[in-house]
């Protein structure tokens, strides 16, 4: 986090971590064409030809406060390939809260052990106490054949501390309740350590209120809890 | 965390790190190729005939083109009066909020006002429109656009006119080079600059992370890399310790371990000899036994000692003339009774040569050739053959000086040849299972090579596998000095390893 009174601006930092090709970048895509032009950036995107993210996405979601502060989210994805550790290593630098996307398919364990392994040793490379920032687990992929079942999900999910998300992000389905998980995981730490509500005036309600009602969460649980904010059309270019 | 509440002692970034790119605020000059913009904005004002200027948010300059207003701000410049308020517009144009506020008002024109941009008037009547920069949330900058004359002004403002000493007519003859448009338009204008704007601080931003990042991702491998090389190094040092220490232990326990043994011997020899008394003829066997299988473990004791004494660079050799050819009689007198109890034969080729002399420690160059021989009887079976054969003194190539060459062939097993390499090392076996045919430490063929290179000679191997093999050591007939003046047995070294050249 990176809190700059004078200017009335606060930064967050959330990492999309895991194996090459698991989905991270899919991740991302779908958010930024979910979400309302006048909160999101634009997706910045380095892959090599065959998709694979050469360094890192970055997509920005931001908003301004009713008290005045300007609040910026900073999205990042971590190049997967095993060669990149020096680059998934700088991109962890600072980060607030973690989404750690794992490939549901069974043959892939072994692929996940390695990264949330390599993402421990990573975490605590840069300072960042494993036990204090918060991971949300998606588990993607999960309408592949050899995918766990919901019920080994869910074996998985209480073997661990973190939350879990099943997804399909190519579909779209569970993309938006990772997001919100992991903003909401991160609001609470940062509330915890600089009393964002009380310094801020930014309360939990408002933060995830002014992301999540500027975006189209159209088909999911979240819908509900989200009245989109008045007067806005659909989002978005599709992208 | 960083700022004004930092207290993230326990979650910022280490310290002995740089922060990343990514952590950092980019300004637009960070995220703009200063010149290919220039030369953008450049092109805009040409194409509109209108100035356009552009500012970070310290007020820097990041390109600034006039075009038209020039002569006549000049000429309005050069009264005091005109002086004052042109420095009064200015300012608010360049440092004032980008707001509908102190005397600004938002602009007419499709998208202006979604861009933000503001319409300021200059006391001359003349105007300029004023567009925020922002990127991602972030007022990055702002982009002036004017003066101009807008399009309804039909003469002169008071502000302007009340200036004494001004002429007017010279001052419509200078605003007439100024660019007369519509607001509407020259909004229009700015916010399809703000479109490529945006456009080229995208591709911009990009460019630089990027770019920053791969100098970061190297900079980061390169650190641990050199962590590593730290940690090998260290790791180095600690073998070599270790090495050396084993090195004294083997000396030290096989002097240990010769001294009762030789006891063992000695007593055993008394016995079969009747010193104590007659021994049946069981009794003779077996204490013969006794006797030929301490001189085994003697000798392989010894092995060991001279290899410990090698590698600590403590084997002294004793150069004095040698008669070769008594040195491999005596050698092949040594292994012939266990070739005969294998059914091996032994042949000896030497050319007629009265004493081929040569310098060398004659007890180590036996051992050189009773090694060869025993290892070639080792693995030489029943009914195969061994053969020695000792050149004339000629010159030599491997050594570029005359020496001797003596091959021990055999007929036995061979060795392949992707272990020609290894064979030389200490301890090594070609067959290193529990449950190998052949004993041994495998030390005698280090000992050889040390042995021989102690000389100034080489020892090299041939073999065909399943065949037989070929071992054949070159001695020079004088070995040259080492720096130290003696000379000694060279302690083996890697193979793989160099020397410092400087």
């Amino acid at each position: 986090m990176q809190l700059n009174h004078a200017q009335r601006e606060l930064t967050l930092k959330i990492v999309y971590y895991g194996p090459g090709l698991s989905g991270k970048t899919t991740n991302l895509r779908h958010l930024h064409a979910k979400a309302s032009p006048e909160v999101r950036g634009r997706l910045l995107t380095v892959e090599t030809h065959d998709d694979r993210t050469l360094f890192f996405d970055l997509l920005p979601v931001f908003f301004s406060t009713s008290s005045g502060f300007k609040v910026k989210v900073k999205l990042f994805t971590v190049p997967g390939q095993v060669i990149h550790n020096a680059t998934r290593r700088i991109v962890l630098q600072g980060a607030d809260a973690v989404v750690f996307i794992a490939d549901s398919r069974r043959g892939a364990t072994a692929d996940n052990n390695a990264y949330w392994r390599n993402l421990q040793e990573n975490m605590k490379e840069n300072n960042l106490d494993p036990s204090q920032v918060p991971v949300v687990i998606q588990f993607n992929k999960k309408d592949l054949p050899d995918a766990r079942t919901d019920a080994e999900i869910e074996e998985a999910r209480q073997r661990g501390g973190e939350a879990v998300v099943g997804a399909v992000a190519l579909r779209g389905e569970g993309v938006l309740e990772t997001f919100h998980a992991v903003a909401q995981a991160a609001y609470r730490r940062l509330d915890m350590r600089a009393h964002l509500a009380r310094n801020l005036g930014l309360t939990e309600a408002e933060f995830l209120g002014q992301i999540f009602r500027r975006m189209d969460l159209t088909g999911t649980a979240l819908a509900s809890m989200y009245e989109r904010a008045s007067g806005e059309a659909r989002n978005g270019d599709g992208r | 965390m960083n700022g004004a509440s930092g207290n993230g002692a326990s979650d910022g970034v280490g310290a002995s790190r740089r922060e990343s790119v990514l952590q950092r605020r980019l300004s637009l000059a960070d995220m703009l190729d200063l010149p290919s913009f220039v030369e953008v904005v450049r092109s805009f004002s040409e194409l509109y005939r209108v100035g356009i200027k552009v500012l970070d948010t310290a007020g820097d300059k990041l390109a600034d083109v006039k075009v038209g207003h020039g002569d006549f701000c000049s000429y309005v410049f050069g009264f005091p009066e005109g002086r004052s308020r042109c420095t009064a517009t200015v300012a608010r144009v360049k440092d004032g909020p980008v707001a509908p506020v102190q005397g600004a008002w938002p602009a007419r024109g499709d998208g202006a006002e979604a861009a933000g941009i503001i319409a300021l008037p200059c006391f001359t009547g003349l105007r300029y429109l004023v567009m925020p920069v922002c990127w991602e949330g972030d007022k990055l900058g702002r982009v002036i656009l004017g003066p101009f004359t807008p399009e309804e002004l039909a003469d002169f403002p008071p502000s302007l006119t009340d200036i004494s000493g001004v002429d007017l007519s010279r001052a419509h003859e200078l605003v007439a080079r100024v660019r007369r448009v519509p607001e509407r338009t020259a909004a229009q204008v700015l916010v399809h600059f703000g479109q490529v704007l945006a456009a080229l601080v995208a591709s911009g931003q990009r460019a630089f992370l990027t770019t920053q990042l791969h100098i970061e991702a190297m900079l980061e491998t390169h650190r641990d890399l050199e962590a590593n090389n730290a940690r090998l190094a260290q790791a180095n040092i600690r073998l070599k310790e270790l090495d050396r220490l084993k090195s004294t232990f083997l000396g030290t326990v096989s002097h240990e371990l010769r001294t009762p043994l030789a006891s063992i011997i000695g007593y055993s020899e008394m016995l079969a000899e009747g010193l104590a008394g007659a021994l049946n003829p069981e009794q003779l066997l077996y204490v013969r036994t006794i006797v030929e299988k301490g001189e085994s473990l003697l000798n392989l004791i010894s092995s060991i000692l001279d290899l410990s004494q090698i590698e600590a660079g403590r084997l002294r050799l004793v150069m004095g003339p040698v008669d070769l050819g008594s040195v491999i009689q005596t050698a092949v007198s040594s292994v012939a009774p266990q070739a005969q109890r294998k059914g091996v034969e032994l042949e000896v080729r030497m050319p007629p040569l009265p004493q081929p002399r040569l310098a060398a420690d004659a007890d180590k160059l036996r051992q050189v050739v009773v090694n060869l021989l025993a290892n070639a009887v080792k693995f030489t079976s029943s009914g195969g053959r061994v053969s020695v054969v000792m050149s004339e003194a000629t010159a030599q190539n491997e050594l570029a000086a005359p020496g001797y060459r003596v091959s021990v062939e055999d007929t036995g097993m061979g060795i392949r040849e992707d272990q020609f390499e290894n064979i030389f090392q200490s301890f090594y076996q070609v067959d290193g299972s529990s449950t190998r045919e052949h004993g041994g430490a495998g030390l005698g063929l280090a000992i050889v090579k040390s042995l021989v290179e102690g000389h100034g000679g080489r020892v090299s191997v041939e073999s065909e596998f399943g065949r037989g093999s070929r071992f054949t050591v070159v001695l020079p007939l004088q070995p040259p000095l080492s720096e130290h003046g003696g000379f000694s047995a060279l302690a083996p070294t890697p193979s793989s390893s160099g020397h410092d050249r400087f």
